[in-house]
């Protein structure tokens, strides 16, 4: 140990450039591919579409949608929880097709594992990059949707009226809409997860995409099935339409909970499968 | 670059076996075989690459060559046998050696969308030999040894192949590296990115740090390494220093000159052995040395223009090995 301090003279000795600046080159990485930025634009875009839409229509229709005429604060929940069926997994899968699966396909990984960026560090790295465009995903919507429904909505004077028909303050308003949000990060938190550890098996970012969306929709088929019933609990999709739960009152957490703990599952064997593999994967 | 004069020395020194061999190497693989599927890439490989070499490993395609740099880099794992880095067992330590080690391995892999100099400061972020207060000045020098500065702020998705390859060769010389393992470095470069490989070699070599080098151009092993591995089919044909591999085929010392019949006889009359070839004349080995003959002839009024040990074209020495006779 000595021998080698004395050896690199004056630069550090350690095996592992400092986790900080790997994180931070991860995340200027993924926030500067064009492909991420334009997504995120164009997710800004729903909530406000759709705040046009039920202003154009003018009229109280059934469902979620109708809940948000004239109640401007509920919009960023449905945009939410509407994106939720597909948009946004499909964010967090581009997100994990390029982190393992890109780097390979442009050589990059190599690179990576040469540096050295230690294996089990490269994970870390990758489902940090993943949680940030999540996250980022997550917010643009939440925040362009109490925007649009204050702005274009608008109506309630800045309160929101819950579907059980009471009447929520500004600021407890914000706390239901940043509950949904972190609800919605954590269930697509399973999905990244799970399409991170796909991406550790190929070098084709393209199977993990097409894995995220084909597996999404089966997980939607089978639910609907009554015969498959029993299966219902193991789904992670079982628990998409929880988010609403936060526009009742009071607020109802059985099913935001039970999602909740299904996605740390999916995460848990996501991260165990991703993990391994990477220990072992050739570049 | 200024190179420590005692090791440049010594592991400069052709021939000089006891300095390089005392040396452990900075890289070894014994008895490695990698198979995938039903082919077998790598056959049963052992070769050392000696402390402060510049080795040459040629090979035709699909003879083995980027496989055995995989398998020592710790990039896939060997079927059978083992492998060393710089005294570190692979793959299980690989990871105490690699940040000594440059590799440019496969071709340059890097973004399209991100600069020539946005994506090595990406690879220097993970450089753990690097301070983080030192990336910038070190992608700059990097740029600037491989010849790339002009075009550092464009993107990579606009590099020429040449440029790519360059990126990639910077991206290995990010920091000092006791090991650089080059596979196929000059693919896609002009003559003058040829040259600049060359020199970049020569630099890493004068500084003592040990070289690996896979390349299908027999000119660049030929100016540029110390030793040379021939693969063949996933097995080593031929390993060991260059000038004892040329020297071991054909020898003898040619001496350039007009006066054939003059030399002929005053050759002969030392009891040397020489005949007549070409514009002069040809000493075999076995007689008085060099020194001795050329002093000789010139005694004799021989006018010698040129003595020149003759040793056989590495192309040839490959030829003959891989069996590829042209």
């Amino acid at each position: 140990m000595t021998a080698s301090l004395v050896e690199t003279g004056t630069t550090p000795h350690r095996g592992s450039a400092p986790m900080g600046r790997l994180l931070g080159a991860e995340l200027r990485w993924v926030l500067r591919r064009p492909r991420t930025l334009v997504m995120l634009g164009l997710f800004a875009l729903v909530p406000i579409l759709i705040a046009i839409g039920v202003v154009v229509a003018d009229r109280g229709g059934n469902g979620l949608i109708g809940a948000i005429a004239g109640n401007g604060l509920v919009l960023p929940v449905v945009a939410m929880t509407l994106m939720l069926a597909l948009l946004l997994p499909l964010a967090v899968g581009m997100a994990a097709a390029d982190a393992i699966a890109g780097e390979a396909a442009h050589g990059t990984l190599r690179g990576l594992l040469l540096a050295p960026v230690g294996r089990g560090r490269l994970v870390v790295m990758k489902a940090f990059g993943v949680l940030v465009v999540t996250v980022v995903a997550t917010l643009v919507v939440a925040v362009v949707g109490v925007v649009a429904g204050l702005v274009v909505v608008g109506g309630a004077d800045g309160t929101l009226v819950t579907l059980s028909g009471t009447t929520l303050g500004f600021g407890e308003a914000m706390g239901r809409v940043g509950i949904a949000a972190l609800w919605t990060v954590g269930q697509l938190a399973a999905v990244g997860a799970i399409a991170l550890a796909i991406s550790a098996f190929t070098e084709h970012p393209l199977v993990v995409l097409a894995s995220v969306l084909g597996g999404l929709i089966v997980f939607g088929v089978l639910g609907a099935i009554p015969a498959l019933d029993w299966l219902a609990p193991y789904l992670l999709t079982t628990g998409f339409s929880a988010g609403a739960d936060v526009l009742r009152d009071p607020m109802s957490w059985g099913d935001i909970g039970g999602s909740t703990l299904r996605a740390l599952c999916y995460i848990a064997i996501g991260g165990g499968i991703t993990t391994s593999r990477m220990l072992t994967r050739d570049a | 670059m200024t190179a420590p004069a005692g090791q440049s020395a010594a592991a400069g020194e052709r021939g000089a076996a006891g300095a390089a061999a005392a040396a452990p190497p900075a890289a070894a693989v014994r008895g490695v075989r990698k198979v995938f599927g039903k082919t077998v890439a790598v056959d049963g490989i052992d070769l050392e690459v000696p402390s402060g070499a510049v080795l040459g490993m040629l090979g035709p395609n699909g003879s083995g060559k980027t496989t055995l740099i995989r398998m020592l880099l710790g990039l896939t794992r060997p079927t059978e046998g083992s492998a060393e880095l710089l005294g570190h067992p692979v793959p299980d330590a690989t990871e105490q050696a690699l940040p000594h080690v440059g590799a440019l391995v496969e071709g340059p892999g890097f973004h399209p969308f991100l600069s020539g100099r946005e994506n090595l400061r990406r690879v220097a972020a993970t450089e753990p030999l690097l301070a983080s207060a030192q990336i910038g000045d070190a992608v700059g020098t990097a740029l600037e040894r491989v010849g790339l500065s002009d075009a550092a702020d464009r993107r990579f998705r606009g590099y020429s192949l040449g440029m790519k390859q360059r990126l990639g060769l910077a991206a290995a010389l990010l920091v000092p590296r006791k090991l650089v393992v080059l596979d196929e470095p000059t693919n896609g470069l002009d003559p003058a990115g040829t040259r600049d490989v060359r020199r970049i070699v020569a630099e890493l070599h004068a500084g003592g740090a040990t070289v690996l080098v896979s390349s299908h151009l027999l000119a660049e092993v030929e100016a540029t390494c110390t030793h040379v591995a021939v693969l063949q089919t996933g097995t080593l044909v031929a390993a060991g220093e260059l000038s004892v591999l040329l020297e071991a085929g054909t020898g003898g010392l040619v001496v350039s000159t007009p006066d054939v019949d003059l030399a002929l006889e005053a050759l002969r009359g030392v009891g040397a052995t020489a005949f007549a070839e070409g514009d002069g004349v040809v000493v075999a080995d076995g007689g008085p040395p060099t020194p001795e003959v050329v002093a000789l002839l010139v005694r004799a009024g021989v006018a010698v223009y040129e003595a020149r040990r003759r040793r056989a074209r590495l192309e040839e020495l490959f030829a003959r090995l891989t069996g590829e006779e042209t």
